[in-house]
């Protein structure tokens, strides 16, 4: 009878709101044996207590991840967090994972909701993307980019990714108490891990963006550079300085590492190019004061 | 079964946590016999922690005590996890690993707290045999704690310390006894810690961890480890010691965490307590003076 046990359990801790007269429904539910729902009724008081230890570590860990959504969404939060323990719950042995399963949990919900501001999602995945790149494995070891072979690709650092927002949600103020709404702005972003174990954040330009994103996935040089600017209309040629000045900067940072080993395939072909518009790379960062300590941890 | 041999790490130690963490890094030398880690908050990550865990490591033993193996629920330990975790204690060098006697995840769910398991014969068998195995899986010893319980898991079938016999019986796995859980249940489930004790398998004890704990509002002691050791903890740690001899000792502080000096001067009362157990003297008299109470 583990499994029924194990459910009824789950149920009681992360469920909705239960009174002593709901345990015979959860007990039946779960095909709970009789002398089993004996025994968790005459200590309810406690499974209670069991209930609100295992969603208060919850909570605080996703606060300590998302404190600006938290503070914005209010009891709108809560009612998703409640809904999350209730149809997913997490699955993670990682505490610092859990905001990121709550967030692939409410996205849908969020974007089908108007109660919830259209930039909420952004603003919740910026603050929880800090977390995420300080703790993404593989160590970084710095190399000298050297020339740049158009055939091949590029090493980055393993705690590196592009990031994009359909509002500049890295331009609200830390403060969690402003209600400032943000800017509709697409924003592309570079977040790395540098050497020193800080994550940082870089605003892109679009072409920018298309091209790391690329590189990122392991496309050759050229065939990234000539991609980034079919999507956006960019001159290849005239992107060819703009990008050697990103990937050095890039690489000064060191979140490039070096060229790829081996060269990569595919060059798709460049449409109508219109004049490069690759803003160098620029330090954004309004996570200021999001401290180390601020992750979530197991305590035992 | 034989019990698994000792392993060498020994003294008081301290949990590592990360309120302190950097001033341990770059701090002079503290007077700690070990470093205590939860293995998930290192492992399956890159970034500071576990580079700083490392540079630790280089200065003092480390010893590992995970909180998510779940190792009483119905499905299998996660092997993925356990594959993540033989790495972690290898690259940390822990002499053994530990966890709790609990249900940490079920019905897919990991509910990052310890939920009491149910007190029955299978239950047992199945925790033994998982410990078996991942003795195998991690290549060292392994060691199991008993944890605080405020309520049963279903009907028990078997008391706590029953419980513990039978598991025992057919594993090598060592206990970790948390004395401050003995003391948090006796009290919340109205028995006697000092007469309990004597039902322990404490022969199979490896190491022994003592902690403070906080009274809720309806009287419900709960297992914090915020707050000082209170001294009957002490006196059951020396009655503890008494039967078992010399064995590492673990102070626990994970919720309002004193400044490192503070916990440093709690593991000197723990190692005075220890020392006059050791030294044969009357346990609950000695152990009041030894904590300063």
């Amino acid at each position: 009878m583990q499994p029924a046990l194990e459910r009824a359990l789950a149920e009681l801790v992360l469920g909705p709101p239960l009174a002593r007269s709901d345990l015979a429904a959860l007990a039946s539910r779960h095909a709970l044996a009789a002398d089993d729902r004996d025994a968790l009724a005459a200590e309810f008081e406690r499974w209670l207590v069991y209930r609100k230890l295992v969603q208060a570590t919850l909570r605080d860990a996703v606060e300590l991840a998302i404190p600006r959504t938290l503070a914005r969404l209010g009891a709108l939060f809560d009612e998703y967090f409640a809904r999350f323990l209730r149809e997913r719950g997490p699955q993670t042995h990682y505490l610092r994972d859990v905001t990121s399963e709550l967030l692939d949990f409410c996205a849908p919900l969020w974007a089908r909701d108007a109660r919830v501001p259209p930039w909420a999602l952004d603003l919740a995945r910026h603050e929880a993307v800090q977390i995420v790149v300080s703790s993404e494995r593989e160590p970084a070891v710095k190399a000298p980019l050297g020339e740049l072979d158009l055939e091949r690709g590029l090493r980055f650092v393993g705690a590196a990714r592009v990031v994009r927002y359909a509002f500049a949600v890295h331009r609200m103020s830390a403060d969690e108490g402003d209600r400032t709404p943000p800017e509709a702005a697409p924003t592309e972003l570079f977040v790395y891990r540098d050497e020193e174990h800080d994550v940082r954040y870089l605003e892109l330009s679009p072409l920018a963006a298309a091209l790391l994103e690329r590189l990122l996935a392991g496309e050759s040089l050229k065939a990234a550079l000539l991609a980034a600017c079919a999507v956006t209309g960019s001159d290849p040629g005239a992107a060819l300085d703009g990008t050697a000045r990103l990937l050095a900067d890039l690489s000064e940072r060191g979140a490039v590492l070096g060229a790829a080993p081996e060269a990569s395939p595919s060059v798709p072909a460049a449409t109508e190019a219109r004049e490069a518009r690759l803003r160098a790379a620029e330090d954004c960062s309004n996570m200021a004061g999001f401290g180390r300590e601020k992750e979530p941890h197991e305590r035992s | 079964m034989d019990p698994a041999p000792r392993a060498t790490t020994s003294g008081v130690g301290l949990g590592l946590r990360w309120d302190f963490l950097e001033e341990v890094l770059d701090g002079p030398d503290v007077d700690v016999g070990f470093f205590e880690v939860s293995p998930e908050n290192y492992m399956r990550r890159g970034g500071y922690y576990p580079a700083a865990l490392e540079r630790i490591g280089r200065r003092y033993p480390l010893v590992t005590h995970g909180l998510t193996l779940s190792i009483g629920a119905e499905a299998e330990p996660d092997p993925h996890y356990v594959a993540e975790l033989a790495t972690e204690v290898e690259r940390l060098g822990s002499p053994w690993h530990s966890d709790h006697l609990a249900l940490t995840s079920g019905a897919g769910r990991v509910f990052h707290e310890l939920l009491p398991l149910k007190f029955s014969r299978d239950t047992a068998f199945r925790v033994a045999d998982r410990l078996e195995a991942l003795a195998e899986a991690l290549e060292r010893p392994v060691a199991i704690e008993n944890i605080t319980y405020y309520a049963h898991a279903g009907r028990a079938e078997l008391s706590e310390t029953d419980f513990l016999h039978t598991l025992f019986e057919r594993t090598r796995a060592g206990l970790l006894f948390d004395v401050n859980n003995l003391y948090v249940n006796a009290e919340n489930h109205g028995f006697d810690p000092f007469a309990r004790l004597a039902e322990f398998p404490l022969e199979r004890a490896v190491e022994l961890h003592v902690a403070g704990h906080t009274r809720s509002a309806s009287g419900l002691l709960i297992d914090t480890h915020g707050a000082p050791i209170v001294p009957a903890v002490f006196e059951l740690l020396a009655a503890t010691l008494a039967r078992t001899g010399p064995l590492p000792v673990l102070l626990e502080r994970d919720n309002a965490v004193p400044p490192l000096a503070v916990l440093l001067e709690e593991v000197r009362a723990v190692r005075r307590v220890v020392e006059h157990a050791l030294a044969g003297r009357t346990p609950r008299t000695e152990a009041r003076r030894a904590a300063g109470a």
